[in-house]
């Protein structure tokens, strides 16, 4: 059975499945960045008489219920929620390797504590609190980035926390310490490399997360704020027209599928 | 007639040939041993043998069975022996057993499903089975619940309930103190009886010579030699089998104890140390002379690592002292370790590890270069991370990396347990000769009595069971003394 | 016990930082909330200031934070949560009446999406690799990046609206189940496969199952007898966690489907600032979740000895 070991050599590069995630999301990340440039408009510019009408040169996707184009709607959209969820995730990330190191090197009463509070926070639905943090925040982004950066550092901390204990107790670190390696070094080259990689799953899964939340509030009339445009809530005001312009309610419902596969694909399996 | 016969059996991956053409037979009451190091192709052969090889390798070869016969390249076809005529007892019993089942339903299930006995008369048999094994009154416990020695009679017990005659027995006495070799010999021995076949395959010289019968000893896939187990064990032919027989810590020439020279480095004094609320030993007290090397040895779980890890600071002890001599610089106290991979950053290579080592330590200190040279050690295996070069290379490596510190006093843990003998004597060779040289202090920790023995300059074992050994040592050589109130 | 104690100190968490919460929510009421409440109660005709002023010092809004937040704590304690801000009904009641629609919800989720999920995944788990294995990995993932909403939304419009073949909304009979019910158990058998399939595939990888081959059992016997018990301890420890985004799923669908149970009632307490109802709601979930761990972490070390030590 050992003679076998050669073949099990940990295979090398990217997983087809990331680089298909990357490919998504760098042509969503285009359409947004780049989609006002292509072809200039308004998302909020109202023409009542070309309601649901079709695509035409100046609104590629057509016009929604009030006469708004579609296109620059949903590239709006595309930036809207994204950068909220990128920015709750910069935050919760940042808290939750500061706070998970802490606790691992620490221990002590700093590690019950912040275990205790990441566990209670574990067994309420994110959404529930996000929900709560929207009705005392005075802007819905503020809210949204403020109750979604309280959901998702307990995973980020508790990913940093196992992985940095772990890691802290190998032979690895022991020797390091013996030889006489400070703290900077075993965080930099034992700790951090464990890490890292747990981190982009986690970034990704977030964002997921984040996005997810943003649309689905939106979607049942509890997030974003009309006329904003934002996914859920341009599907939930496009739902009812869906037999007279299908492809109204389709593009951002397809546009948020293609973002969530992205981000599903780039997380990779929650193993790796 | 024979029990089985197997002609020609050969392994390949593609166009390379991991076993050569092998026959064998297994008489009635005959063991037949394989001996072999890692790599040799011994588990291939079982494998074949049995029809589990993985689908990426091709056997060819024939196996007869009573009076049928099989051909080796047609896997599925063993599937229907399994259980019934052969029985296979897996390596690391206490991991082969269902860990959320009474083992006694585990043996039962082998009665009832195989040979259709009721579960009432399955139950009832299995625990006969287990009473004949000295297991009465286990039947109801789980896996976790049993030491190695007891899982490896409930593995037996269940691989034979069958109806098989025939054991194959892979490594049986992998990850089993040394002190339960025999009792594992003697257990295999009565299954066999007079009329079952064993083939048992191994890397451990003393298991293969307890066991006797016939003995094949493979290489790199192919015989080098074959007889029976007792003349080979007398006088080896093979340049190879002599080689691995002088390998065995048995068989080394003891070192000559040296007389003091150097001060004392470490000492313990009054020594106590506990873990888990349990105290693993009390009153120790020893001091060991830069030069000097004390052997540590005792079965698992005496505390023997955790001694070490006391005098390096890394436990508390529950009482008594540790004293370093003052003159040391504080990282002179290093440790090497029985997993040499799992002491390295995984995911640097060996280089950039050494180099960081160099970047610590300014001032005068020894040149990479040369220690390389010195152990014996490919500059090329630099650009490697450590999972990627041989046991034996990093765990010279690891050597290397302390020698940089420049050490006082060197705690070893168990450094070959995971070596092939002959690597094994190889790199013990090195590390006596290395502390010698430098006259590094040296606690070497080992299960096996043989190396300590052989190997110390004085000797301490921690075996509960059995009084201290080494008395007359601690008069004689002062390079370590040691006293046990 | 250890256990046990821990998940008490969960529960105690849970219940302080709803507390937290649900106190700040109250005393950031935007506006009069005193006014706002008593015409909640009474009605915008019978409000004046008096009412107003009762409710006031009955909240302890206008005072200060300390005593107004013990004045909270001790109330939750006591299991005290109120009445409702908008029906005026006391909001345990409320809770009674919507927590049975949801528990049946998300009970037939539950079910329907063990029917699915750990079935596939341990087939596909028994062959890594094979072309089940990879098709399955295919339509989790794709079923993962599916939010319920959306799930929602397509069995909505091809189900309800394009087939006419079920009800897109309603309650009350068995046909109503089938839209919301279906929604959550996809989303969870997603998950569910996976979990499945990586602990078949790690299990008859280990050495416990070829030595069960090996005794001379068939495939067949050696999965039931030592496959299914082994793969059930990371599948019901991983539906614990699940818990919570069932309750998630269950607060979006009940709002999309009109499904008048605990998740619906919440969105329009927090939509109303009903903060009373908000504390009931949220408390209740919150506890859920620690009790439904707290009975997995006893069915899980009945079936693992090691675990029970």
């Amino acid at each position: 059975m050992s003679a076998l070991d050669i073949h099990a050599a940990p295979r090398r590069g990217l997983p087809w499945s990331r680089v298909i995630g990357s490919v998504l999301l760098l042509m969503v990340a285009a359409l947004a960045a780049l989609g006002s440039l292509v072809v200039p408009g308004d998302p909020f510019a109202q023409s009542l008489a070309k309601a649901l009408s079709g695509p035409e040169p100046a609104a590629p996707l057509g016009y929604d219920h009030l006469g708004r184009s579609i296109y620059h709607r949903l590239v709006h959209a595309l930036r809207l929620s994204p950068l909220i969820a990128l920015a709750a995730v910069a935050t919760a990330g940042a808290a939750g390797l500061i706070l998970g190191s802490l606790a691992a090197a620490r221990g002590g009463w700093i590690d019950r504590a912040l275990v205790m509070l990441a566990d209670a926070l574990l067994a309420l639905p994110g959404l529930l609190l996000v929900l709560i943090v929207l009705a005392m925040m005075p802007g819905t982004a503020v809210g949204f980035w403020a109750g979604l950066s309280l959901v998702l550092w307990v995973e980020f901390f508790r990913l940093t926390r196992a992985a940095t204990r772990e890691t802290l107790a190998s032979p690895a670190v022991q020797a390091s310490r013996l030889l006489g390696f400070g703290p900077a070094y075993v965080f930099r080259i034992h700790v951090w490399p464990e890490i890292a990689p747990m981190m982009l799953t986690a970034a990704a899964f977030g964002t997921a997360t984040a996005i997810m939340a943003i649309a689905a509030l939106g979607f049942v009339y509890v997030g974003m704020r009309a006329p904003a445009p934002e996914l859920g809530l341009m599907m939930v005001e496009l739902l009812p027209y869906w037999r007279e312009a299908p492809m109204a309610l389709l593009s951002p419902v397809i546009a948020t599928f293609v973002l969530l596969l992205g981000l599903t694909l780039l997380a990779g399996s929650r193993e790796q | 007639m024979s029990l089985l016969k197997a002609e020609d059996i050969t392994v390949r991956d593609g166009g390379t040939t991991l076993l050569a053409p092998l026959s064998l037979s297994l008489e009635p009451g005959e063991p037949l041993v394989v001996l072999g190091e890692t790599g040799s192709g011994k588990s291939l052969m079982a494998q074949a043998l049995m029809g589990t090889l993985p689908p990426e390798l091709q056997a060819t070869g024939h196996v007869a069975l009573g009076n049928r016969e099989l051909n080796a390249g047609d896997p599925d076809r063993f599937r229907g022996l399994w259980g019934r005529e052969i029985g296979v007892l897996p390596q690391e019993p206490w991991l082969s057993l269902d860990p959320l089942m009474r083992v006694d339903r585990q043996v039962a299930e082998a009665h009832a499903l195989v040979r259709g006995l009721s579960r009432r008369d399955a139950l009832a048999r299995a625990s006969v089975d287990l009473d004949a094994l000295g297991l009465s009154g286990a039947g109801a416990s789980y896996p976790h619940q049993l030491s190695g020695g007891m899982a490896q009679r409930v593995a037996i017990a269940a691989a034979r309930a069958g109806g098989a005659r025939i054991v194959i027995a892979d490594e049986p006495t992998k990850g089993l103190d040394a002190a339960r070799r025999d009792d594992v010999a003697n257990l295999l021995l009565t299954e066999m009886g007079e009329t079952g076949g064993i083939l048992v395959i191994t890397h451990d010289l003393a298991l293969a010579r307890r066991i006797g019968g016939r003995l094949i000893v493979l290489r790199a896939g192919a015989v080098v030699e074959r007889g029976t187990t007792r003349e080979i064990f007398a006088a080896p032919r093979a340049a190879y089998t002599k080689e691995l027989f002088a390998a065995d810590p048995e068989n080394w020439t003891p070192r000559r104890q040296r007389a003091a020279t150097g001060a004392t480095v470490i000492g313990a004094k009054d020594l106590s140390v506990a873990r888990a609320g349990r105290t693993l030993f009390s009153g120790l007290s020893f001091e060991i002379l830069a030069g000097g090397i004390l052997g540590v040895t005792g079965p698992s779980g005496c505390g023997k690592s955790s001694l070490g890890d006391a005098l390096l600071g890394l436990v508390a002890p529950a009482q008594g002292t540790v004293a370093r001599t003052p003159e040391a610089h504080p990282f002179a106290f290093q440790k090497l370790y029985q997993d040499p991979v799992a002491a390295f950053p995984r995911k640097r290579s060996l280089g950039k590890t050494l180099q960081d080592m160099q970047g610590l330590i300014k001032g005068q200190q020894p040149k990479i270069e040369t220690l390389l040279d010195a152990l014996g050690l490919d500059p090329r295996l630099l650009a490697r991370r450590p999972g990627a070069v041989s046991g034996g290379e990093l765990q010279r490596f690891a050597l290397l990396r302390i020698l940089l510190r420049q050490p006082r006093f060197v705690f070893a843990d168990e450094p070959t347990s995971r070596l092939d003998p002959i690597t094994q004597a190889k790199v013990i060779e090195l590390f006596v000769r290395t502390a010698v040289q430098d006259n590094v202090a040296l606690m070497l920790v080992s299960h096996d009595p043989a190396l300590i023995r052989n190997t110390g300059d004085a000797v301490l074992s921690l075996d509960p069971a059995s009084p201290p050994v080494g008395g007359e040592l601690a008069e004689t050589t002062p390079a370590a003394s040691f006293g046990v109130s | 016990m250890t256990a046990l104690a821990a998940r008490l100190v969960q529960a105690a968490m849970v219940a302080v930082l709803i507390g937290i919460a649900t106190f700040v929510m109250m005393r950031s009421l935007p506006g009069d909330a005193a006014w706002r409440i008593a015409a909640g109660r009474y009605g915008y005709d019978n409000v004046d200031a008096a009412a107003a002023d009762a409710v006031r010092a009955e909240l302890g809004l206008g005072g200060p934070v300390l005593p107004a937040l013990l004045q909270w704590f001790g109330d939750l304690l006591r299991l005290d949560f109120g009445n409702s801000l908008v029906t005026g009904q006391p909001v345990m009641e409320e809770i009674a009446h919507q927590l049975g629609a949801s528990v049946s919800l998300a009970l037939v989720a539950v079910v329907l999406s063990l029917l699915i999920g750990p079935p596939l995944g341990i087939l596909a788990g028994l062959r890594p690799g094979g072309v089940l294995d990879r098709a399955l990995l295919v339509v989790s993932t794709g079923l993962k990046a599916v939010p319920q909403f959306l799930m929602a939304l397509v069995l909505i419009v091809v189900i309800a609206v394009q087939m006419r073949w079920l009800p897109a909304a309603g309650h009350g009979e068995l046909r109503h189940f089938v839209l919301p019910a279906l929604t959550l158990a996809l989303g969870l058998a997603a998950v569910n496969a996976r979990i499945a399939r990586d602990a078949m595939a790690r299990i008859a990888g280990m050495p416990f199952w070829s030595f069960a081959q090996w005794k001379g059992l068939s495939e067949r016997q050696v999965l039931f007898r030592h496959g299914l018990r082994n793969i059930s301890v990371p599948l019901l420890t991983y539906l614990g966690l699940q818990f919570v985004t069932l309750v998630e799923g269950v607060i979006i669908v009940e709002s999309i489907f009109g499904w008048p149970g605990i998740g619906h009632a919440l969105v329009h307490a927090i939509f109303s600032r009903d903060v009373p109802m908000v504390q009931g709601t949220a408390l209740v979930l919150g506890l859920g979740f620690v009790l439904v761990n707290a009975a997995i972490d006893f069915a899980v070390r009945r079936i693992d000895p090691r675990q029970a030590t």
